[in-house]
């Protein structure tokens, strides 16, 4: 082993983490939401850190895909949701009067469960979110595309073919091509919901690693029905059960010593 | 926390594997026990058979330490346990280390027992025997405590498993003392070899104490979340008595 390894330590080693020590990016404070006359969401309050990635996890139907999606305001085009409380994303309310939602998304990017890249090439897909906001210099869409996929990891694999068909790609090229097209336009916060849900093994690792790099530049939140995905990637993570918020702290904690019985019975299997 | 918890999950292979476990750790804890009380049979009655017997139980031992590792293995493989599940398998392999280890340190007493009945000796009348006998009576207590601890998922005991591995400390200090003592007034190279021997034997009958007490601690780990072991006393009793 050479010199240089002798410091090398547990990279996701959570150890040193406090909640109270991190810089805030997004804060909910006694959030509800309501699909028609189903609550949905209860008095959900918490801080979510800067440049880290925070998992959520739970049953099916707990909240969490319904709460990761108030964060950029996808539960606008549903007409029957209602919302109460206070969510801000670096101290703007991000539901305030007036508020851009589309500038908002700009913001906070997102990308889903099963990939969706446009029917157009490579270069195109990166390049979209950056002509949306009337970029025009082929010099900077250049460097903003090869920045893109050199983030999501992309760049080596497809640098000679940027002009090929998107959906040419593998599932887990286009996954990595829809972190590419999110993050092109330098989000603050990434939104993944189940984003290796449909990939094969390989391709789902192939992603984690690059969550982990992500999270030097995005404050990164993830919704996963994967307990080891969320222990493998997340430096925090929320439990949270029939739209509570039940058990918030970091990873390393909550997979080993969970303080609350219901979060110890979820992520052990057991019955509640 | 109680034993049903681990018997409550939806995947009864898990059930299986747990139970499994539990029953290895204590089977395993259970021959350590025996071969401790045949040895101190064997010191007491300088009976060469039962000496033996705790040199041979050593194989048993290491077998089972051997299953223990491989159950924890496949269950880490093949179920990726999560909070108390993941603790019962990190402490069942570290309790199952220090239970091979006591089996390692009661051999070595064993065998200066066997040389010391072979030359026609009587163990109770070597330099610093009630030293030894005190560090052995301790040992077979503590490691019975510190078992029926793990069982129950009791910490209840793990302060008096501290304060007498505390008490076996000062009285390894005062064997050595007497050895030394014994030693420098040794006119034969007989006599020598008998303290040194006397001398190894009560450094394992104290180390066998220290394995019990790393058995109570990750029983500590086990049933509370939290490693004590780097606790001050006033800080461990605190940890223990709460809820």
């Amino acid at each position: 082993m050479s010199e240089n390894n002798v410091s090398i330590t547990m990279d996701r080693d959570s150890r040193n983490l406090r909640l109270e020590d991190e810089k805030v990016a997004i804060e909910v404070n006694d959030w509800n939401l309501y699909y028609g006359n189903k609550q949905a969401l209860s008095n959900v309050s918490m801080k979510l850190p800067e440049n880290r990635v925070t998992a959520f996890i739970g049953p099916s139907g707990c909240g969490k895909s319904t709460l990761l999606r108030c964060f950029n305001r996808m539960n606008d085009l549903i007409d029957i949701v209602r919302v109460e409380g206070e969510m801000t994303l670096h101290g703007d309310d991000m539901y305030a009067k007036g508020m851009d939602v589309a500038a908002l998304r700009r913001r906070v990017g997102m990308v889903f469960q099963k990939p969706n890249p446009f029917p157009k090439s490579i270069y195109e897909n990166v390049c979209y979110g950056l002509r949306l906001q009337g970029i025009k210099d082929k010099r900077v869409l250049d460097e903003s595309v090869e920045w893109a996929l050199k983030g999501a990891g992309l760049w080596e694999e497809v640098k000679d073919r940027l002009n090929d068909n998107a959906l040419g790609m593998s599932g887990g090229q286009q996954q990595r091509l829809c972190i590419a097209r999110a993050i092109a336009i330098k989000p603050e916060v990434l939104l993944l919901d189940e984003p290796t849900s449909a990939l094969d093994p390989i391709s789902t690792l192939a992603i984690e690693e690059l969550i982990f790099e992500l999270k030097k530049d995005f404050t990164i939140l993830i919704v996963t029905h994967n307990m080891q995905q969320a222990a493998r990637v997340s430096d925090y993570t929320a439990f949270m059960y029939m739209g509570e918020l039940i058990e918030y702290t970091d990873t390393d904690t909550l997979f080993t010593n969970p303080q609350v019985k219901r979060t110890e019975d979820y992520i052990t299997g057991r019955y509640g | 926390m109680n034993r049903d918890e681990f018997n409550k999950h939806i995947s009864e292979q898990m059930n299986r594997n747990i139970e499994a476990l539990f029953n290895e750790v204590l089977e395993m804890g259970g021959l350590v026990e025996q071969q401790l009380a045949d040895l101190n049979r064997a010191l007491e009655s300088n009976d060469v058979e039962l000496a033996k017997d705790a040199i041979k139980q050593d194989e048993n031992i290491n077998r089972g330490e051997m299953e223990i590792d491989r159950l924890c293995s496949t269950v880490l493989a093949r179920q990726q346990p999560t909070a108390s599940d993941l603790r019962l398998i990190v402490m069942a392999i570290r309790i199952a280390m220090d239970l091979e280890r006591m089996g390692d340190e009661a051999v070595k007493i064993a065998k200066m027992a066997l040389e010391q009945c072979t030359i026609g000796g009587d163990c109770t009348t070597m330099p610093a025997y009630n030293f030894l006998r005190q560090l052995m009576l301790a040992s077979s207590q503590m490691i019975k405590t510190a078992l029926n601890g793990f069982s129950r998922l009791d910490t209840s005991d793990v302060m008096s498993i501290y304060h007498e591995e505390e008490r076996m400390d000062e009285v390894l200090n005062q064997a050595v003392e007497s050895i030394k003592s014994e030693l420098l007034v040794s006119d034969s190279a007989d006599k020598v070899d008998l303290q040194l021997r006397m001398l190894m034997a009560v450094r394992a009958a104290e180390r066998i104490t220290d394995h019990a007490l790393n058995i109570g601690e990750s029983v500590a780990y086990l049933v509370k979340g939290q490693d004590i072991r780097n606790l001050d006393e006033e800080a461990m009793a605190k940890l223990l008595s709460q809820k």
